[in-house]
């Protein structure tokens, strides 16, 4: 409040001196939005566009496989799509693959943070190695899992399964085994992320509230659940709402290894989308499941941000 | 003495020359290569071949070497018509995709690509390409007694055609045989399966996974080309009829025991991660001699006989499919075949023409498949004179015993052109079926369950 009152009596003050400020300042603006304008309007090409056309082809029965039937049916996509089970099915699909796989990468992320902080040494080396899989694109991730990692008799977990007694398993047959192996994946390329922020946060937390700490004989797991993890909070929600926006948009990875098989086991909201609009030629269909995904993306980061405010 | 001393002016005046050497090399080279060739047996036909001379069109295909070996003889084409082919290499499983969207948009990006015959009724239904009658009674692009239209493979112009007309020409193609290991069927005195359940039970004598031998294996990864391009063999053979009384139907007892008896083989038999395989992830497993015998397309024979990868080059033969209950033995019609694309004005239209039926002449097959100068040579070509040219035969033999035999038997027998249900939705049911039949084999539901649901899910697909 302070701050805005005395910038505004600055200007109040040196208005009057001449209307060449205010001249200035407006040729400034001019320039700045001219500055602004190629890219606002790429953006606005690029992203508002599609946007608004998808809403409005949801709006159409777009059915290349029978175009006599095409035109506008209004809200009738969304009907259909309400009592569409496989929607449902792959609405919970998505959730369960979210909800898992951003756990997941907190905690582990979390953990390994608090591990390597204490390393004296290698801690660099550590760093490094750990980042490797974020920067690997998912599809290639997808396909190394899929043939080198899961695949039965031949691939290396399965080898390791076998040889802790476990038996060989059909890691991408498996209705319950291929959704537990599409979270493994992206907990596995993803944790990194987590783990990096919250160890750059882990680093600048100030030692001499840990110091105080100790002198008033608080116990290690006191120690970190009254002050680090208050003190994190802003870091792992952050974390929890960037990593919960791309899991729910996830795509690449799923589609190379399982494809949203066995069956639908492992189909999330994107991929049936995808399926609708681009191998059934349901275009109409396909965008309306688009913009159910947009819809859930939104209420669920709206409550995440709303979760970051309060308190 | 005089020394070399390179300026910055000599650099540049040989590297300008191996520029413009490097630059012009390849196209010279092709230009000889095509001026070599003899160009007669084409000039034979009596037409004008150089009618819309200087056209330039595009033609999408995938990257296979039955394609290759066309682009190789682009030249050629050149020389006899002046028209200018550029070729684009897209993969199989994205070539449907953007011709879907090239030919809805109607931009005529592709004048031809290489067509999945399940589509046709597809592009007919949007008359997204031309019915290629009337190219082919026109007497000033077409000469019949030279084209011989009725050598082609008819099963693969049935299967390219819609109510009788053709809409695309078969260019390369296949059908599924029995592949399997001699040695291993004699050392237990079997014979090839003759019906299903010889299958099964030949499948059953020789599964031993514990000398990493497994008894059988067929396409088991979802898709629309894969575990539904050999689920539909074994629905026909049960009896099923997709258009039961003039009604989509993919449910039913003959559907349930054909699923059955795959889900069957699939569990027993087959190694576990055949659920997850395609074709080559097949025969790359038989090549390792991991598996006695599939049922498969019958080009994948020069993956099994590669002479760097294969463990098991003369132990392979061929057999038909094994007959089904109905008594009827049923192949894939599959091939890929080059349409028209309708959004091209007409000289473009002409000159499209005039490539699909130099590339589906008999010259041309010969010239890219035994008569081809290159190290691969083509399984599939279309026409049925050079399936019985001894050259040819001699060439294909070599793919193990019987192999030719079996495929013509096949090819002349065993073709169904219901093989699948063709109708303009087929992309859509190919995949509700594909994820159907993983989820009765991964056991997501059961078998009667997965039909029935398939069966639900396609009943609105095919309203109006």
């Amino acid at each position: 409040m302070t701050t805005t009152a005395v910038t505004s009596a600055g200007i109040a003050s040196e208005a009057p001196r001449s209307d060449f400020g205010r001249v200035l300042a407006q040729r400034e603006r001019r320039f700045a939005a001219a500055l602004l304008a190629p890219a606002f309007l790429a953006l606005l090409a690029t992203t508002t566009f599609p946007l608004l056309f998808l809403v409005y082809t949801s709006a159409f029965r777009m059915d290349l496989a029978m175009p006599f039937t095409n035109g506008f049916v209004g809200f009738e996509n969304y009907q259909v799509l309400l009592s569409d089970e496989r929607f449902w099915a792959s609405l919970l699909v998505s959730l369960v693959y979210t909800g898992s796989t951003v756990a997941l990468q907190v905690i582990i992320g979390l953990a390994l943070a608090l591990l390597v902080m204490d390393m004296k040494r290698g801690q660099g080396w550590f760093r490094v190695i750990a980042i490797l899989p974020v920067v690997l694109s998912p599809a290639v991730v997808g396909m190394i899992w899929r043939t080198f990692m899961l695949a039965p008799e031949f691939g290396i977990v399965d080898f390791l399964a076998i040889n802790a007694g476990l038996g060989s398993k059909n890691w991408l047959g498996d209705p319950t085994l291929a959704m537990v192996s599409v979270i493994a994946i992206h907990t596995w390329q993803w944790t990194p992320f987590a783990f990096m922020v919250l160890l750059a946060s882990l680093a600048s937390l100030p030692e001499d509230i840990y110091e105080a700490a100790r002198l008033d004989r608080a116990s290690a797991w006191q120690r970190f659940r009254r002050i680090t993890l208050p003190l994190l909070r802003p870091a792992i929600v952050m974390v929890i709402i960037m990593r919960t926006m791309v899991a729910l948009t996830a795509f690449a990875a799923i589609f190379t290894v399982t494809a949203g098989g066995p069956g639908t086991a492992t189909e999330i909201l994107n991929l049936y989308a995808y399926r609708k609009s681009f191998t059934e030629l349901s275009i109409g269909y396909g965008s309306a499941l688009a913009v159910a995904l947009l819809i859930v993306t939104i209420i669920i980061s709206g409550l995440l941000f709303a979760m970051r405010r309060a308190k | 003495m005089p020394s070399f001393k390179p300026t910055r002016r000599t650099l540049l005046k040989t590297g300008t020359a191996a520029a413009a050497f490097a630059t012009f090399a390849p196209a010279f080279l092709r230009q000889a290569a095509a001026q070599d060739a003899d160009l007669a047996p084409y000039k034979s036909a009596q037409i004008d071949w150089q009618q819309v001379s200087g056209e330039t069109i595009t033609v999408a295909v995938i990257p296979a070497s039955y394609f290759e070996n066309l682009i190789t003889l682009a030249p050629q084409f050149k020389a006899l018509t002046g028209i200018d082919v550029r070729f684009e290499k897209i993969p199989p499983a994205q070539i449907r995709q953007k011709s879907v969207i090239d030919l809805t948009s109607k931009t005529g990006t592709y004048a031809t690509h290489a067509a999945d015959p399940m589509y046709y009724a597809l592009y007919a239904a949007n008359k997204w390409v031309e019915p290629l009658d009337t190219y082919l009674a026109d007497k000033s692009l077409t000469d019949p007694a030279w084209f011989k239209l009725d050598d082609i493979i008819p099963a693969w112009r049935r299967a390219n055609g819609i109510d009788g007309k053709l809409y695309g020409m078969p260019y390369d193609g296949e059908v599924t045989i029995q592949v399997y290991r001699k040695d291993l069927y004699d050392a237990k005195g079997l014979k090839p399966a003759d019906t299903l359940e010889a299958y099964m039970s030949n499948a059953a004598a020789l599964n031993t996974p514990n000398d990493r031998v497994w008894g059988a294996a067929l396409r088991g990864v979802a898709g629309a080309g894969q575990n539904m391009y050999i689920y539909p063999s074994i629905f026909r053979e049960f009896g099923g009829d997709w258009m039961k009384g003039g009604k989509l139907a993919v449910n039913g007892p003959e559907a349930e025991a054909a699923l059955a008896w795959y889900v069957d083989v699939m569990k027993k038999y087959a190694p576990t991660a055949a659920a997850n395989w395609n074709w080559p992830d097949i025969a790359d497993a038989f090549s390792q001699g991991t598996v006695a015998s599939y049922i498969d397309a019958h080009s994948s024979a020069s993956v099994i006989n590669n002479p760097e990868k294969s463990k098991v080059i003369g132990k392979v033969a061929y057999a038909r499919w094994p007959k089904g209950p109905s008594g009827k033995r049923t192949t894939s019609i599959w091939n890929w075949g080059f349409p028209i694309n309708s959004a091209l004005p007409e000289k473009k239209r002409k000159a499209t023409w005039l490539f699909i039926q130099w590339a589906a002449s008999a010259e041309t097959q010969a010239r890219t498949a035994h008569k081809f100068a290159g190290p691969t040579k083509r399984s599939g070509v279309n026409r049925t004179s050079v399936w019985k040219d001894p050259d040819y035969i001699k060439l294909m033999n070599g793919f193990g015993e019987n192999f030719v035999e079996v495929t013509m038997g096949a090819l002349q027998e065993d073709t169904d052109v219901d093989w699948r249900p063709r109708v303009p939705q087929w992309p859509a049911i190919g995949d509700t079926m594909a994820t159907a039949i993983q989820s009765a084999l991964s056991g997501q539901a059961t078998i009667k369950a997965a039909l029935d649901d398939a069966q639900r899910r396609i009943e609105p697909m095919m309203r109006g």
